[in-house]
């Protein structure tokens, strides 16, 4: 157990240091100088030269990579270049709201999806679930963004329900937190489905009916307890890619976190902060990963950690 | 269920559909409207419907795109500024114009021209590419299948979208550029469900005899096991097309989309966004209705489809 722990934590930190590594190459080798973006208006050469002498940038890139990890070992993961903080405060500050969208999308899809597809696979082969099923298809077939903007047209500019980006109050997050729910249900649902179906329809199941189980125990004590551990794997792995950035819904409402402060970042080549949001969400998605792997020997005890992911 | 009436042997056997409510020539109480509703067969409709659902709602979008150059429309990218910011079905514009005077409905109809053909040349990449590299892993085992899943691992820790966003920023936002960026975000799909099926098929007798006959490997996995998977990767495939289109509209969103003034999907929606509050959002809802129908028709042929093969391999989620 505490190997395997032990290991995959170094395979975390290995993944994290390559993701990096590549954002780090690609941002230098990427068009447009990012001195141009923090000089003042017609800069000279030499204002340019002094800017990116200031910013590290003036040295070939294996040298400036190699300064880099001198620093991250230090703990420093560098200064952004626009708010001339350093960039993991910057990062750490935006991560809260983040994880808050995260954690209200994924309660949110949880309630809604694990009963709708329970629901389905009860019902499978009926005229209704057909609707329900159609309807999950529309959910996963719209892009988020627009789901955003129709949310936003109907409740914050015709009926003023909420304010219509940005985070003044906790309604805010109603509307975000409904435009990546819809996606998620629409996915997770579906797989519930899919697992409840199998399992509704397996000999143990007729073994417990016969036995005069009442339906409810049925379904959820034995079908679905058995079904739960892939649909525990996909909401964690959903969770997890929420935190590397919901980047499309938190711009699209101007949220203030990680998703929002990257996608600026890219703009204005802030390559400090990019590295850091990278380095952080990175980290913060491999963790939750493992933190759900870890939960399989106590959902199911047939699960041995490092048998299964052999 | 056989459908024969002149089985050799048996000529007293009538014609099915000529005995009302009794099937094999005999009186049963499983008469046609309780076979109808039965649920293998209701299955099997409820596939259909999907089918033609998905069908009807790609092809509303799909015919007047692929037909935009012929069709009487009003230049995409060159506006009238006298007909700006027209509602819906104005004269002339059926679906309005936007704050520069263009045809609303020529520019998602052009728009979609992009989408589409960047979509299919991104699937028909990552198919071919997750086809390759997913039956290699399966069928080969060993160091390929351990390089080819640590990749597809590790490309699903990196953050995914930031990623797409860096490379096109780099290689600049041109339709091969955004093609294959697609293409890398899908192939792992496609590889992942190969190298499954092949995994299994692999240890199916038939391989085994093509094995004793002396073929080598390659055939064998060529023209023996890919084609009996190859249906099921299909669909897949074709699923992907409807993710494709939603993350080259994402990406247009975002900025890193075929650039202006060329229409996109995503970049007509991007231009809209700051004009909805004005009381426009036609600009905004319009273009997304393309996207979404297009998308929904799509992923309901796929999964009309899908469950189609599944059924016809015996599997009965």
């Amino acid at each position: 157990m505490l190997t395997y722990v032990l290991k995959r934590i170094g395979q975390t930190i290995l993944t994290a240091f390559l993701a990096v590594a590549t954002v780090f190459v690609l941002l230098r080798m990427a068009p447009g100088d990012p001195a141009a973006n923090y000089a003042p208006p017609n800069p000279s050469s030499a204002q340019l030269e002094a800017i990116r002498q200031q910013f590290g940038l003036d040295q070939p890139i294996p040298v400036q990579f190699w300064t880099f990890l001198q620093h991250l070992f230090q703990g420093d993961v560098g200064t952004s270049f626009f708010f001339k903080r350093p960039a993991l405060a910057v990062v750490l500050e935006r991560l809260p709201y983040t994880i808050t969208l995260a954690v209200a999308a994924i309660v949110l899809t949880s309630i809604v999806a694990i009963p709708l597809g329970v629901w389905m696979a009860r019902r499978n082969n009926t005229s209704r679930e057909l609707g329900a099923n159609i309807g999950t298809i529309a959910g996963q077939s719209m892009p988020d963004f627009w789901i955003g903007f129709v949310l936003l047209i109907l409740f914050a500019v015709n009926l003023k329900w909420f304010a219509p980006s940005g985070f003044d109050s906790a309604a805010s997050i109603i509307l975000p937190t409904v435009t990546i729910a819809i996606l998620q249900i629409a996915l997770i649902s579906r797989l519930v489905r899919r697992e409840m179906v199998v399992n509704l329809a397996s000999p143990y199941l007729t073994v417990a009916r016969s036995r005069g189980v009442s339906e409810r125990a049925l379904t959820w004590r034995y079908a679905f307890a058995n079904a739960a551990l892939p649909v525990v794997t996909a909401l964690g792995t959903r969770f997890a890619a929420m935190l590397n950035g919901v980047v499309i819904v938190e711009v699209v409402f101007n949220w203030p976190g990680v998703g929002e402060l990257v996608v600026n970042a890219l703009k204005q080549r802030d390559f400090p902060l990019i590295q850091a949001t990278v380095l952080v969400t990175v980290l913060l998605a491999l963790f939750v990963q493992l933190l759900v792997d870890l939960l399989y020997p106590l959902m199911d005890p047939r699960v041995r950690l490092g048998e299964a992911s052999a | 269920m056989t459908t024969s009436t002149n089985l050799p042997g048996h000529p007293q056997v009538p014609n099915l559909s000529e005995v009302p409510g009794s099937i094999l020539g005999r009186d049963s109480a499983v008469n046609k409207v309780l076979l109808r509703r039965s649920a293998a067969v209701r299955r099997a409709r409820y596939s259909t419907i999907k089918i033609w659902v998905g069908a009807i709602c790609a092809g509303v979008v799909i015919i007047p795109v692929v037909l935009a150059n012929v069709l009487p429309l009003p230049d995409p990218i060159v506006g009238q500024l006298s007909e700006s910011s027209l509602p819906p079905f104005s004269a002339g514009h059926l679906l309005g114009t936007d704050p520069n005077g263009r045809d609303l409905l020529s520019r998602i109809l052009h728009g979609g021209q992009t989408s589409l053909v960047i979509g299919m040349l991104a699937i028909f990449v990552s198919g071919l590419v997750g086809i390759v590299a997913g039956a290699a892993a399966g069928y080969f085992g060993g160091w390929v299948d351990t390089i080819i899943s640590r990749l597809l691992e590790a490309q699903m820790a990196l953050p995914l979208l930031l990623m797409l966003l860096l490379v096109v920023a780099l290689f600049g936002p041109s339709i091969p550029v955004i093609t294959l960026v697609i293409a890398f975000a899908q192939w792992p799909e496609p590889a992942r469900i190969t190298r499954a099926l092949v995994l299994v098929e692999r240890e199916k007798p038939y391989v085994a005899a093509a094995r004793v006959l002396g073929l080598p490997k390659f055939s064998i996995l060529r023209r023996h096991v890919v084609p009996n998977i190859l249906q099921q990767v299909l669909v897949v495939v074709l699923l992907l097309l409807a993710q494709a289109v939603l993350l080259e509209s994402a990406l247009s969103f975002l900025g890193a989309g075929v650039q202006r003034p060329y229409p996109t999907w995503g970049g007509i929606i991007s231009d809209g966004r700051e004009l909805f509050v004005t009381g426009k959002p036609w600009l905004v809802t319009v273009p997304g209705v393309a996207i979404a129908l297009l998308v929904v028709g799509v992923n309901l042929v796929g999964d009309g489809l899908r469950d189609r093969v599944r059924r016809a391999k015996g599997d009965q989620a």
